[in-house]
């Protein structure tokens, strides 16, 4: 993932920022005045972007001066910068890379943080009975997905990938932080969680430096809201609604959780007028079919994309039950074919744009 | 400890000058055993060095000093244990149980400490750049040599697969006569750390003091001038610059922009710049040579090598050009050359140079080997700075004391 196509569709989510950036404050270079100043004055809100992982962060975040907000938000973009170093597996020198070089012929002694990361995975293979599954690097590079433009594999290799996808053919060694493919070929792709990562981390940085308000979005498919805005009960963010540029399907108000959407809105490729998704479903290696969109709110970043992904695959006859054990975590599925959208929530509390599903479905609690 | 020690830790914290510590020898490491780690200083950088120790084999990071107690935590978090911590790093040293010792301090502790930790009998892997004065490069050479003791210098771009490939092949002739590097590395940020309370200014921003700090020339600058000194097979005579605050007037003392020019012997050149704020991250490095360029980042190189060479002005034949009469000093394609796609300079691998660094220098530790980017190595570009900061700032230019040769 990471740079260059990800497995996520980086559409629009808009972000509905109640205070007003002040212009004057975004293009004063005025540092010194303001890091002097920055004890004393009243929080303002200040907005960054930064490219990381074929994307666009943006914080937004509220300081006491325009110094105070560039030096944190230069350690956010660092750490995210750091992760990009970490997982990305379109640069060689990632530990992601290295694994995925070496752990095909020798065990892979690797770090404690990319060890937990794995960990997490993989649970969340286990957790999906494989509908999420980092190891679809072969996948997504045979249907074209890694710097290239979608392709149909043919038959004969997707029968060579199928030896080369498979959580379960991924070993880690505890006690050894160890890493060992049980086939060759294996090839980790961390496309649908490693943004949700990127964020997470990010925000541990925020709350070690006690930045009191932000919200942390990546390009749109991870978003974070941490803390509130002076005054305000939380952040306001737009679901858009797919197919409605000006549209939103639901607003939610976040306050120290995350908020991650699957779709493939734009990252797809269409063939004899069929259009193939990035998102693959690791059991039957194709792209997945007659979804538009899934939303997921979770206290965790990371967890949010990977249940976004988790549950575009299920689909939403298999997304209430895959929550019944997340009471945390709720989720707005949107499938079918536009314009006929079919939206099953659980435990989404928000509003739903009148008119947009030709069905609404609510997943009762058990 | 130094009167600047004090003022970046404050008088309460501040102890005394290290007694002279007498060599020591150290725990015999078989070439598989486990190799227990200490380190003085894991701030950004050193979290960093970790972080690739924990991915070698055999490595037990077995204890921690550093005079900022919030680093413990942070340490203990990247390492996945408890990792005993000491805010005294004569005290860590006096463990008997520590294989190795990593510095990761700012620079104006670097020679202070590394002879410390070499003479409690341990390698060590000391960052970048050598010393903070001509005076503590010599000394940390003087000591090696007269040790034997086993020191790196965290130059790990000497161990990084693509750009040893690269020099390899600049040696090799490809591009000519090497006669200018030139480095740019910018940041984009304001390089300035949050601080809980100002009391920590200097401490935790450190590298924006001339006190603790030669700035951008020796923090990024060191890496590129490692590089030139590879290329060119010697250490730069002269340098001159300027630097100045042009953005973050926030109490600096160092620049937040530099530009140094060093001079090798037969005219050859080095150009370094460094800035503060641009559109993305920045750093390359160009070599150019009489019959192409190599361009070097942290990720690849690339050789840009011309099968034919433009006419030179030494010529006095006449060319027809596009149609076009003109004169042989005179020639487009020379004077805006087209370079071309190049060719991306492969390597098996492509291993994070750090990681590749840190590995080697635990091989030197159980081999008993001076490793690949030694004393002498660190002298090259530590002299350099040390000098440099200094002819930066007055605007003229310098002499670059050269190794003694015993």
């Amino acid at each position: 993932m990471l740079k260059g196509l990800s497995r996520r569709n980086h559409f629009q989510i808009a972000v509905l920022v109640v205070a007003c950036l002040s212009s004057s404050i975004l293009s004063s270079a005025v540092v010194a005045e303001a890091h002097r100043a920055s004890q004393k004055a009243p929080v303002q809100l200040y907005s960054m972007d930064h490219p990381a992982m074929g994307t666009m962060y943006s914080l937004y975040l509220y300081a006491h001066s325009r110094a105070e907000a560039d030096a944190d938000a230069a350690q956010v973009f660092n750490e995210i910068d750091r992760v990009e170093d970490l997982l990305s597996n379109y640069r060689e020198t990632s530990e992601l890379s290295r694994i995925n070089r070496e752990a095909s012929t020798s065990a892979v002694t690797t770090d404690p943080e990319t060890f937990h990361f794995l960990q997490t995975s993989f649970a969340w293979s286990a957790r999906s009975d494989g509908a999420f599954d980092i190891t679809v690097g072969k996948l997504m590079k045979a249907w074209g997905f890694f710097r290239a433009k979608g392709t149909i594999p043919t038959a004969a290799e997707l029968a060579q990938v199928r030896n080369q996808v498979g959580w379960q053919r991924v070993q880690l060694n505890s006690a050894q932080r160890t890493v060992r493919f049980l086939s060759p070929g294996v090839e980790l792709d961390p496309g649908g969680i490693g943004k949700g990562y990127a964020v997470e981390r990010a925000v541990k940085i925020m709350r070690a430096e006690h930045v009191s308000a932000a919200l942390l979005s990546a390009g749109s498919s991870t978003i974070y809201a941490l803390g509130a805005p002076p005054g305000k009960s939380g952040w306001k963010v737009l679901v858009p609604a797919l197919g409605h540029a000006e549209n939103t399907l639901s607003t939610v108000v976040l306050r120290d959780t995350s908020l991650s959407t699957a779709n493939c809105s734009e990252k797809h490729f269409i063939d004899n007028g069929h259009l193939y998704c990035s998102i693959m479903d690791p059991h039957t290696l194709y792209p997945v079919e007659g979804m538009l969109q899934v939303t997921v709110i979770a206290p965790s970043a990371t967890d949010s994309d990977a249940l976004s992904n988790v549950l575009f695959v299920l689909g939403p006859q298999e997304s209430a039950s895959a929550l019944r054990h997340l009471p945390q975590d709720s989720a707005l599925i949107v499938s079918g074919k536009m314009p006929a959208a079919q939206c099953e929530t659980v435990r989404w509390s928000a509003a739903i744009m009148p008119g947009y599903c030709t069905s609404l479905h609510t997943a009762k609690e058990n | 400890m130094s009167v600047l020690s004090s003022k970046l830790l404050g008088a309460a914290q501040a102890y005394g000058q290290s007694p002279e510590l007498q060599a020591q020898p150290q725990r015999p490491v078989a070439a598989n055993d486990r190799v227990n780690v200490g380190m003085i200083g894991p701030g950004s950088r050193g979290k960093e060095l970790l972080r690739q120790l924990l991915r070698v084999p055999g490595v037990e990071i077995a204890a921690v000093s550093d005079v900022y107690g919030p680093r413990f935590a942070q340490v203990n978090e990247l390492v996945g244990k408890k990792v005993p911590a000491y805010k005294d790093h004569r005290e860590m040293l006096e463990r008997k149980d520590l294989d190795a010792i990593f510095i990761a301090t700012p620079p104006v502790f670097h020679a202070e400490y590394a002879i410390a930790a070499m003479k409690s009998g341990r390698p060590v892997y000391g960052e970048k750049t050598l010393g903070f004065s001509p005076e503590d490069c010599n000394a940390l050479v003087d000591y090696v040599t007269q040790s034997g003791q086993i020191f790196q210098i965290g130059h790990q771009m000497r161990y990084a697969a693509w750009i040893q490939e690269a020099v390899k092949r600049v040696h090799q002739g490809q591009i000519g006569v090497p006669t200018h590097v030139y480095g740019y590395w910018h940041r984009n940020d304001s390089w300035r750390r949050t601080v809980p309370n100002p009391s920590l200014e200097h401490l935790l921003n450190w590298r924006l003091y001339k006190e603790s700090s030669g700035g951008l020339l020796e923090e990024l600058g060191s890496h590129h001038i490692d590089i030139a000194n590879w290329v060119f097979g010697e250490q730069p005579q002269t340098v001159v610059g300027t630097t100045s605050v042009v953005v973050y007037h926030d109490g600096r003392t160092v620049g937040d922009n530099v530009q140094a020019v060093l001079g090798y012997s037969k005219g050859r050149r080095m150009f370094f710049s460094s800035i503060l704020d641009n559109g993305l991250m920045a750093d390359q490095l160009w070599i150019y040579g009489t019959e192409g360029s190599v361009q070097i980042t942290l990720e690849d190189a690339t050789l840009y090598a011309p099968s034919g060479r433009g006419i030179t002005a030494a010529s006095h034949s006449d060319v027809v050009q596009r149609g076009v009469k003109t004169g042989a000093s005179f020639n487009a394609d020379s004077a805006m050359p087209y370079r071309g796609p190049g060719e991306r300079i492969e390597t098996i691998g492509g291993e994070d140079s750090t990681l590749a660094a840190c590995r080697s220098f635990i091989q030197c530790v159980r081999a008993k080997q001076q490793p690949l980017a030694n004393v002498e190595i660190g002298f090259g570009s530590g002299m350099a700075v040390s000098i440099g900061k200094h002819a930066v700032v007055e605007g003229r230019m310098k002499d670059i004391p050269q190794l003694r040769k015993t």
